[in-house]
């Protein structure tokens, strides 16, 4: 546990210290304060704009943060050659997984709670109707982004940073449309068609049944039983791609 | 120095080692390692020396359990990976932590508390020179300042067994003589020390025992007063006539250049 405290805070400081974040993080910010214009220039929407591109805003940057950090985290260590010292000390390979993906979880909580709070505050400040709910979406943006980053340390076990990148962007956006197949498979589809749809449903994560990013702008009521089972589902396909992640890190040599 | 090396007290024992790579899309087997017999004794200063692509880099790894061997035995009398310090060759270390901050996290990683860290790293920091740069980033530091702070981390730990692969590998002249005293030290304590080197002069000066390899065999293995025996001229003339780069030269008694003894 010592162990995975460690890498944890080290990668926690290797992330927030690194200038990218930095420019990203500023540029997100930037583009939700945009919010403000877009809004001012709708009719009686200017709260409603506000909060759904702040939202879409912290998801998008949040997402990019993700799958291109976090697939330099474990391939800089092999490729620099760090896990040497890591590896010739008494620190396995599922705890410097497990590190890895905490001490990014951390930076994330700040970077994606800093921004969700900033969109409260401006919310708030312009009088757009700051609801609780803008944090509520923003806590459930995280748990996303969060699994797209287990996803992203997997394939960056397996493949280089930048396929990784690419694959853990693909997974979310195929997240976003996996609940589309399900329902499309059901209209005049075949058994094999609906049963293959049920595999990609269940391997490709549901994003969409834990957005609330609509119910944060009041545009729908949401079914909080459903979103706690989905979330639920994440946590553990986070586990199940930590877990591989730590498979593939086990068979390999340096 | 002392060269005495019972079997009794060896603390790492390679018997024939192999380990062979799959490289390519046709995963073509090449083999790294032909059978490695090494025997290090305790309180040993061993040098490993051998020309590039000798396979010395890889018998190390071996040893730490970075590659498994694909064949023999390796047997480690140590308290596992939490008693041994480890100097990888080119080191590199993390450019964002300041050098009190990696040698705190390496400390971390062996469980040490917080007054012990601090205690560890800034003695460590004193021993090889940095304490003025010890809050100065790593990505700061020049080659020679890493591989200093490389060898405070192998240290760190306090270990019994310290594997250093090319220690003196970018050092000006005052880094050598730091490091050099740092391993004198260690031997002092009664340390074991196993290092490769190509800087042959040190590993005269410093190694009670050395193992010369070649194309991933141990070539010969004794004492360095064994060596000297056979080549008075020094041990880069021995080197020499132990890998066979001069041709046709023998070590003057009959016996060919790569004799093959194992270690005892």
């Amino acid at each position: 546990m010592n162990q995975v405290v460690a890498i944890a805070l080290n990668t926690f400081r290797e992330t927030i210290r690194d200038r990218v974040l930095t420019v990203i993080v500023l540029f997100a910010l930037v583009m939700i304060v945009a919010g403000l214009w877009l809004g001012s220039i709708s009719l009686e929407q200017q709260g409603r704009m506000m909060k759904d591109f702040g939202l879409v805003a912290v998801t998008g940057f949040g997402v990019i943060v993700a799958a291109f950090i976090a697939a330099t985290l474990v391939r800089k260590e092999v490729e620099k050659r760090t896990v040497f010292v890591l590896f010739s000390k008494p620190v396995s390979r599922a705890a410097f997984v497990g590190g890895k993906f905490l001490g990014l979880a951390a930076t994330l909580a700040a970077v994606i709670g800093g921004m969700g709070l900033f969109l409260f505050v401006l919310t708030l400040l312009v009088g757009g109707g700051a609801s609780g709910m803008v944090l509520v979406a923003t806590a459930l943006i995280y748990l996303q982004v969060l699994t797209v980053v287990a996803v992203v340390v997997f394939f960056s076990t397996v493949t280089s940073a930048i396929l990784a990148s690419m694959l853990g962007l693909g997974v979310f956006v195929a997240g976003q449309l996996s609940h589309n197949v399900l329902s499309l498979s059901r209209v005049g589809a075949g058994a094999l068609t609906e049963a293959v749809s049920w595999v990609v449903f269940v391997v490709i994560p549901n994003f969409n049944a834990v957005d609330v990013k609509a119910a944060a702008v009041g545009e729908m009521t949401v079914d909080w039983g459903s979103v706690a089972l989905w979330a639920g589902y994440l946590v553990a396909y986070m586990g199940v791609a930590l877990a591989a992640a730590s498979f593939v890190m086990r068979r390999k040599e340096f | 120095m002392s060269s005495t090396s019972p079997e009794a007290q060896h603390l790492v024992r390679l018997s024939g080692v192999t380990k062979t790579v799959h490289v390519g899309l046709r995963r073509r087997p090449v083999t790294i390692l032909h059978g490695v017999d090494l025997a290090v004794g305790h309180g040993d200063v061993f040098g490993l020396i051998g020309p590039n692509g000798a396979g010395k880099t890889t018998t190390v790894k071996v040893l730490l359990g970075l590659m498994a061997p694909s064949g023999g035995t390796v047997a480690l009398r140590v308290d596992g990976l939490g008693a041994v310090g480890y100097l990888p060759e080119n080191p590199y270390f993390y450019d964002y932590l300041s050098g009190r901050e990696f040698l705190s996290f390496c400390a971390r990683l062996f469980g040490l508390g917080a007054g012990e860290r601090k205690a560890r790293a800034d003695s460590l920091l004193r021993d090889v020179g940095l304490e003025a740069a010890a809050d100065v980033h790593l990505r700061k530091y020049s080659k020679g300042m890493l591989q200093r702070i490389g060898i405070a981390q192998a240290l760190i730990n306090d270990p019994q067994l310290v594997l250093l692969d090319e220690p003196m590998t970018g050092l000006d002249p005052i880094g050598r003589i730091e490091v050099k005293r740092i391993i004198q030290r260690l031997h002092d304590q009664g340390r074991t020390v196993l290092f490769n080197s190509h800087i042959l002069t040190d590993v005269e000066e410093l190694c009670t025992r050395i193992a010369v390899m070649k194309g991933g065999r141990i070539v010969w293995s004794g004492t360095v007063a064994e060596a000297l025996a056979d080549s008075p001229e020094g041990l880069e003339v021995f080197f020499m006539r132990a890998v066979g780069a001069e041709p046709g030269a023998g070590f003057g008694d009959g016996r060919p250049a790569v004799v093959g003894e194992m270690p005892s």
